[in-house]
């Protein structure tokens, strides 16, 4: 989780960057898109549950890495800024960190027969509910 | 076990418990405060509004063209948006994974494109309009945080459906908790 607490601060970072390291124009509109972007994604990943959502960061951190180029950065500062966030985010978005509880298989269970759930469901007795 | 705590089968911890609920309830309690207290100011029932951190920025943002696409104000949409979360995630037992899917799919789809909307006002507010607001961001914040904790339930439930669905009895009736197909599918 860790990592992921990181990656949603780099994200709030960029959204802050412009502003701190004083660049404008496209940079700033890129680093104002993309930051609310990886730092949703990384928090959503902080619950067990959503821990694969860490890895929707991959393509916005591979996208920082290549925006300062595509975009043509003028600021050099931007252009560092962006390629460090980008490679950090990108390497922490794999991190998947340690899940403790168990989910009866997950979401691919959802559609997947034979499941963990469904495995654990026939093995307990069918009683009138409720 | 699954009978009395409402455990699904497979799974360490009942998502629907209470202790899962309650803080996602709380949270948006305080979001719809926060867009109630924004909706007032954009319906111009108050003539200020709290802005400790941008200046003149909550002002403009609240104010802007964006919020005034719908017929209501945005944060006005936002309370009811909240107030629906807060009613989905509070309705039903701790087994209501199992006895109400359709009240646990609501409230994850309640919970989802809220916080995907808050993301776009967030990304909205510098690149159009060069402001930010706190008010604002706070609330998204809060939207975003509430989306991991309300997918574990949801998830349960459609884990429930494919057993339903399995089984071969009727999803429909399975959906919307009838008593006559509770207990056929644990």
């Amino acid at each position: 989780m860790w990592a992921q607490i990181i990656n949603a601060l780099l994200g709030i970072w960029l959204m802050a960057s412009p502003a701190l390291l004083r660049f404008e124009g496209i940079a700033a509109d890129n680093s104002h898109i993309v930051g609310p972007i990886i730092a949703s994604f990384a928090v959503i990943s902080w619950w067990e549950a959503t821990r694969v959502v860490r890895l929707y960061n991959i393509p916005p951190a591979a996208w920082l890495l290549l925006a300062p180029w595509v975009l043509g950065y003028e600021s050099t500062s931007a252009l560092v800024n962006d390629m460090l966030v980008g490679a950090v985010v990108l390497g922490l978005s794999f991190v998947k960190g340690r899940i403790t509880e168990k989910f009866g298989g997950g979401w691919s269970a959802i559609w997947q027969s034979d499941s963990p759930h469904a495995q654990e469901a026939r093995r307990q007795p069918r009683t009138e509910m409720e | 076990m699954s009978k009395n705590e409402g455990i699904p089968p497979g799974w360490s911890y009942n998502p629907a418990a209470w202790g899962q609920r309650l803080p996602i309830v709380g949270l948006a309690m305080i979001g719809f405060s926060i867009a109630t207290y924004m909706a007032l100011f954009q319906l111009k029932i108050l003539d200020t509004v709290w802005e400790p951190f941008f200046g003149n920025d909550s002002r403009k943002i609240l104010t802007s063209s964006v919020s005034k696409i719908l017929p209501i104000p945005d944060a006005a949409l936002g309370a009811i948006g909240y107030l629906a979360d807060a009613v989905t995630g509070a309705v039903g037992g701790t087994r209501r994974w199992r006895t109400m899917p359709w009240i646990v799919i609501m409230f994850g789809l309640a919970v989802g494109p809220l916080g995907f909307i808050s993301i776009l006002l967030v990304i909205l507010q510098p690149v159009l309009f060069d402001a930010w607001c706190t008010l604002c961001l706070c609330s998204a914040a809060i939207s975003v945080i509430m989306i991991g904790p309300a997918m574990d339930e949801f998830m349960a439930s459609m884990q429930y459906m494919k057993r339903v669905k399995d089984a071969n009895v009727s999803l429909w009736k399975a959906f919307w908790g009838y008593k006559e197909v509770q207990g056929k599918v644990i």
